[in-house]
């Protein structure tokens, strides 16, 4: 706002040093937009959420009482605190399972796919895009579903006489879907970083004795951690707030902390729903602190 | 020198030092390579395969490395047969073209790696690498990062790494295509300097016949997947036994001649002479500088076209009947110059008229 004010003194204001003055502040105007989209649009809610958390509920309407009994309350409560630990232990299981998928295929697309065959698979990996997140989500209800099409072809084969309902409504259900959601991510992020990775020096190490393995682990891996990380990071933090996943294929057994906040904001307890989207933002920004650092290359390279 | 055990397995040859490929073929698809390629390179020996690009040198030496396997053939090195083992089983280590130093690890890590890699205790392994810094010069140099290393000096230690784990064969493939002239100049004396204070036996790929040269105690000329001739820098000089091999190395002059005995018989009727070797049709090859200026018999006319002054010599280029381009004659500085446009006679000793056999130009 008050680079905003400034820029308007400075183009009427007479003077010699009005030129360069208006020439410096011009630089900037064109972060206005973004810094108006980020404080009208993130910091001002932010501050907002901030402020429920600390307040109270009662009969349904928003009392401004400062207290701590939002955050004492959830974590008072076992079915949320294990909601919240299960939730980790998801986004944990299919960020692994993810990146697990996504780095051999970057693997192998960078270091055996001709070049001019890689932009139509990468278009194949992005073509999922093109449907909507939740159709997407909800043809997995066809395919696991008990009339889905593992079911028929269950039957086909004769190994089931009758529908089976395991692969739906649990956490399996909940972490196959979130693979394959973010799979893509996971592998265009690693694709990116690898495809630059000169390829003589694995030949290197494994003409000085490393096993193929050991060549990857001690050679590519390290070269590429940013782009790891950065993956992961695309890959965890979205999962952590998922809850239309599992509230389509989860069931009651695959609950996750996003379907907790929509249930609190559902019942007019925004207070205590602001508090849990406060933790699990608390949870994303000790992360990013902690991954920091892997995520300078300048590092890595003392170059 | 590293001795080898003796092996009680059948495969074993100890009589066989060196490095030995039998027939060797290498087939991509129904491209080949290699045609049957058979060749000893000796115990400690400075053995360089030239040749342009597709002639097969780089394939023979990812064979020896292990990198890609032979459709037919053996390779045995030191005896031993290895055709059929992993890279990293051989007693082989490789200075890559693009040195392929690892940019994550200091100057000392990647010298160190490969004896990481064979569980040498830290304290061994730190001394090893360290001396094999002193042999390329840069002891100092170990605590940096390959990126703040100069092109030649992150050339130097691709070389150490290798030695490092005292290799039989240390292959480089082309190891100084990427730097300019006068460094490469500097390391190619370097090279051999390391090689003879070694004694490990070095093959050098190149396609640059001066590296070869000045470098290599024997050359293997290759074209077209086979080794058209092997020698060492002089005789192949002196004596090239085909018209790609004289027209690789050095400067020639090429004429169309018909041979009997140590005469040569050139298109406009001029005799002149030659090393003899075969009869009838022929390629007649002189280098540039086996050529002199002045008549009598034996010679051929012309008139000279260009004078250029090159420092170490003057090289003229003289039209005559005699030949279908221009001959190429060089002068050593201080000889009298002709002027442009003044008739010549040009003559050399029958040893410099090498017959080869007859064909157009490569």
């Amino acid at each position: 706002m008050s680079s905003d004010a400034g820029t308007a003194t400075a183009a009427r204001a007479p003077g010699e040093r009005l030129p360069r003055l208006a020439s410096a502040l011009g630089s900037y105007v064109g972060f206005v937009p973004a810094v108006l989209l980020l404080g009208l649009c993130f910091l001002v809610p932010l501050g907002i959420v901030v402020c429920y958390s600390f307040w109270d509920t009662v009969d349904y309407a928003v009392v401004h009482d400062w207290t701590l009994g939002n955050y004492r309350y959830f974590f008072s409560v076992g079915a949320y605190v294990s909601t919240m630990w299960a939730t980790l232990w998801v986004a944990v299981l299919s960020t692994v399972i993810a990146i697990g998928l996504a780095f051999p295929f970057a693997y192998w697309l960078s270091r055996y796919v001709p070049r001019k065959i890689r932009t139509p698979l990468l278009v194949l990996v992005i073509v999922p895009f093109w449907a909507s997140y939740l159709l997407r989500v909800y043809s997995w209800l066809t395919i696991l579903g008990e009339k889905g099409v593992v079911n028929r072809f269950l039957h086909w084969t004769g190994l089931t006489s009758h529908p089976l309902g395991i692969f739906l409504y649990d956490r399996p259900a909940v972490i196959l879907v979130l693979v394959y959601l973010y799979f893509p991510f996971g592998a265009l992020t690693l694709y990116s970083s690898i495809e630059r990775f000169d390829w003589n020096q694995l030949r290197a190490a494994m003409d000085l004795g490393a096993s193929p393995l050991q060549a990857i682990l001690r050679i590519l891996v390290p070269q590429i951690r940013p782009g790891i990380i950065t993956a992961v990071i695309f890959v965890f933090i979205p999962i952590l707030g998922e809850y239309l996943t599992p509230q389509i294929v989860g069931g009651t057994g695959g609950v996750m902390i996003g379907n907790l906040i929509v249930n609190f904001f559902q019942e007019a307890e925004y207070t205590r729903g602001a508090a849990i989207s406060l933790l699990v933002a608390g949870f994303i920004v000790v992360l990013l602190f902690v991954f920091r650092k892997s995520l300078s290359t300048k590092e890595a390279y003392g170059a | 020198m590293t001795t080898v055990p003796p092996l009680a397995d059948a495969d074993s040859r100890p009589d066989t030092a060196g490095i030995d490929l039998r027939g060797v073929v290498k087939q991509y698809g129904t491209q080949a390579a290699l045609r049957g390629l058979d060749l000893q390179i000796r115990d400690g020996e400075f053995f360089c395969l030239l040749g342009p690009s597709g002639c097969g040198k780089t394939t023979t030496l990812n064979l020896i490395g292990g990198f890609v396997a032979p459709t037919e053939g053996e390779i045995w090195i030191q005896g031993k047969r290895v055709d059929q083992l992993p890279p990293h089983k051989r007693p082989v280590n490789t200075v890559f073209q693009s040195y392929a130093l690892f940019p994550h690890m200091s100057v000392l890590e990647n010298v160190r790696f490969g004896l990481k890699m064979d569980r040498v205790p830290r304290d061994v392994s730190s001394e090893r690498a360290a001396q094999a810094l002193g042999l390329v010069g840069l002891e100092e140099f170990g605590s940096r990062m390959p990126a703040q290393l100069s092109g030649g000096q992150q050339q130097r230690v691709a070389v150490a790494r290798a030695l490092v784990k005292r290799p039989a064969v240390l292959l480089l493939d082309e190891p100084l295509g990427a730097l300019d002239l006068k460094l490469r100049q500097r390391l190619q004396i370097e090279l051999a300097q390391i090689h003879r204070d070694v004694g490990t036996t070095f093959v050098y790929v190149t396609h640059d016949q001066e590296e070869a040269m000045s470098m290599a105690d024997r050359i293997a000329v290759m074209n077209g997947g086979r080794i058209e001739q092997l020698g060492t820098p002089e005789e192949i000089y002196r004596g090239p036994v085909s018209r790609f091999v004289a027209d690789f190395i050095g400067d020639s002059n090429f004429f169309e001649a018909t041979v009997e005995g140590a005469v040569a018989q050139l298109p406009d009727g001029s005799r002149v002479a030659c090393a003899g070797g075969r009869s009838g049709a022929a390629t007649l090859m002189v280098r540039p500088e086996a050529i002199v200026l002045h008549g009598g018999d034996g010679s051929i006319a012309g008139h000279v076209v260009q004078t250029s002054f090159l420092g170490s010599y003057i090289r003229i280029a003289v039209e005559t009947p005699a030949a279908g381009a221009p001959v190429i004659v060089a002068l050593r500085d201080g000889a009298a110059v002709p002027a442009l446009g003044e008739g010549v006679m040009l003559s050399w000793t029958a040893a410099d008229g090498v017959v080869l056999e007859p064909g157009p130009a490569a």
